[in-house]
């Protein structure tokens, strides 16, 4: 069973790294780019929001520090994004520390509205401080042409290859966690939290330490995303939408699972997609389309797209069994 | 400065009453329902839109047409908890926040596609009429409002605690299977909380129409501020929330006279994060559990 889920693991990993040859059309290397880069943020918001049922829908406070670290550092010093990247993830790690101190005092529907408040509350402080990081109108990232140095190409390629390294980064990342002590401790706490530290996990800090760290990954994604559009500003930083997608596609794809938030980006972006090629970019079909599935997923399917593929294969290996 | 600040105080106080009709709304059904509502905003827009359309096309004014807009809403209020809210009660916390959820956000953006994201106003002969008082002045448009606002809480306390009914509700939302020992129906009294609250989003989105415009994204600030006067009035506490929501209402215009335009939302927002900072144990928030 190991065995043949490392072949497909394999044989996954290699079409991944081989696509960009094949396919050389920028519309879809575009899509692609997408699908990996919420993929990404998926798998970040699940360390907390899947397996820890800590449901925040203010992921995107994260994402926004770590845009606007990187861009500050890179226009007002210099400094290569690379390094930026880097630093975003940190200060977004360090920004989780007050926000996770005030959104974990609650629980419940109550976490999630804190959560939203401090990602509004820090996108209208970029508004307003605009001597500080361009204010309202944002700022566009000079474009150096073909500098890798600076995290700036002139194809998509290596865009696509940095996401694919920053996913697989973080699905080997939850992959280690889901087979340690704290990814028990975590689910522990997602299943009831009262009952968790009755046995004597230390919640508070369980809670907090994974939401450092899927706090830091966030705020990787936010670098990434801004030298890939070369534009910032708090409208685009601090979208609530992106919040909103991180939860939808781990709640589609399966909440609490490694692969989750890849199925789920994969078909909620690829409906997306084909959506906009139809329909073109009228307002409110997408996120129409988002909200039906989710309703969909809710009412019948809670664990999600993987909760069927487990439950659908695993009828299927038992038969064998029985027969 | 004496006058500015009563004045700001004035245009605070009226404001809160709509956002009272909110978040009584959001209390009644949490405390009923054990629901958060996070299409009250929404629910706030249709009604918006129906005295909207009910004054472009037939020429009626939108405080009149409450008489449409409530009712409808308590009926999609009802079929909401019937088809929906009735399949995850006593689930864990994911898909009792995210089916609201979800519904919200196929509500807003279904009327994107429908009203498209542009501003649409009803201006009535009271509109830009104002009552003055000395050097302040009282809009007409706001103070109706906040009258009827202030007489459909009033309405609403008698109901929890005068009729049968409306003792039933406070009973299901105290102990849900005593009540029920004690023959109250759940699900009826889980529709009626529904449609009721609903009822009240709708009237919130009347009493607005002749002086805010409607656009589909229009709810969201107002379930913000229920949210918050929710959090801050003690959960499913109705004169809490009343309350709360009055005081909202003046932070979020004192922020806008005295720090700048944009400024009510963040004073809003720092008003809630405050006060779950300097009270630990989460406002009720565990009572979720």
């Amino acid at each position: 069973m190991l065995k043949w889920s490392m072949l497909v693991l394999g044989a996954l990993s290699a079409v991944m790294v081989v696509l960009p040859l094949v396919v050389t059309s920028h519309f879809a290397l575009d899509i692609f780019i997408r699908i990996l880069l919420f993929s990404f943020i998926g798998v970040a918001w699940n360390l907390v929001g899947g397996y820890a049922k800590q449901l925040s829908l203010g992921h995107v406070a994260f994402f926004g520090l770590g845009a606007y670290t990187s861009t500050i550092m890179q226009i007002d010093f210099g400094i290569s994004p690379w390094i930026g990247m880097v630093a975003g993830g940190v200060i977004a790690m360090v920004g989780s520390l007050p926000i996770g101190w005030l959104c974990f005092r609650l629980r419940g529907p109550y976490f999630t509205i804190a959560t939203i408040a401090t990602a509004q509350v820090l996108m209208l402080i970029f508004l307003k401080f605009r001597n500080f990081a361009w204010g309202a109108e944002g700022t566009t990232i000079p474009n150096l042409g073909h500098a890798p140095l600076m995290m700036q190409f002139e194809t998509k390629p290596p865009y696509y290859y940095i996401v694919l390294g920053l996913l697989a980064l973080s699905l080997l990342i939850t992959w280690v966690i889901e087979r340690s002590r704290m990814g028990y401790y975590l689910v522990a706490i997602g299943e009831d939290e009262d009952a968790a530290e009755a046995v004597g996990i230390d919640a508070p800090r369980v809670k907090r330490n994974i939401y450092m760290l899927s706090a830091f990954l966030t705020g990787l994604a936010g670098t990434f995303y801004t030298q890939y559009i070369y534009f910032i500003d708090p409208g685009t930083a601090f979208n609530f939408n992106i919040s909103v997608e991180a939860a939808l596609v781990s709640i589609v794809g399966g909440i609490g699972t490694l692969w989750g938030p890849v199925i789920g980006t994969l078909l909620l972006e690829t409906t997306s997609a084909l959506l906009q090629s139809w329909l073109g970019n009228s307002g409110g079909v997408q996120v129409t389309v988002y909200s039906l599935i989710l309703m969909a997923v809710i009412l019948w399917r809670p664990t999600g797209i993987m909760g069927f593929l487990v439950e659908f294969y695993g009828r299927r290996a038992r038969k064998p069994v029985r027969a | 400065m004496l006058e500015i600040l009563a004045q700001a105080v004035i245009n605070g106080l009226l404001i809160g009453g709509i956002y009272a009709l909110v978040s009584i709304g959001v209390t009644l059904i949490f405390g009923v329902v054990k629901i958060v509502n996070f299409a009250q905003g929404e629910f706030v827009m249709i009604g918006m839109y129906i005295s909207f359309f009910l004054a472009t096309q037939f020429g009626i004014d939108p405080v009149v047409s409450l008489i449409v807009s409530m009712p409808a809403l308590f009926i999609i209020g009802v079929l909401v908890q019937h088809f929906l809210i009735r399949r995850v009660l006593g689930l864990n916390d994911m898909p009792q926040i995210f089916l609201t959820f979800a519904l919200s956000l196929l509500i807003l953006n279904v009327s994107l596609m429908l009203f498209t994201a542009n501003y649409r106003t009803v201006h009535t002969w009271y509109s830009d009429e104002a009552f003055h008082i000395g050097p302040l002045y009282v809009p007409v448009a706001k103070l109706i409002a906040f009258v009827l606002a202030m007489v459909f809480s009033g309405i609403l306390w008698l109901f929890l605690h005068a009729t049968d009914l409306g003792k039933a509700m406070r009973a299901a939302a105290q102990n849900r299977d005593v009540a029920q020992l004690m023959g109250i129906n759940p699900d009826r009294v889980f529709a009626v909380a529904f449609g009721v609250a609903l009822a009240l989003a709708g009237a919130a989105g009347s009493l607005l129409m002749p002086f805010y415009p409607a656009y589909p994204m229009v709810g969201q600030v107002f379930v913000l501020m229920a949210f918050v006067a929710v959090v801050l009035g003690s959960l499913g506490n109705v004169i809490g929330a009343l309350v709360a929501s009055l005081m909202m209402g003046v932070a979020e215009s004192l922020g806008i006279q005295f720090i700048g335009a944009d400024s009510g939302l963040i004073v809003v927002f720092m008003l809630l994060l405050t006060t779950l900072a300097l009270r630990p144990s989460g406002l009720g928030g565990r009572r979720t559990r």
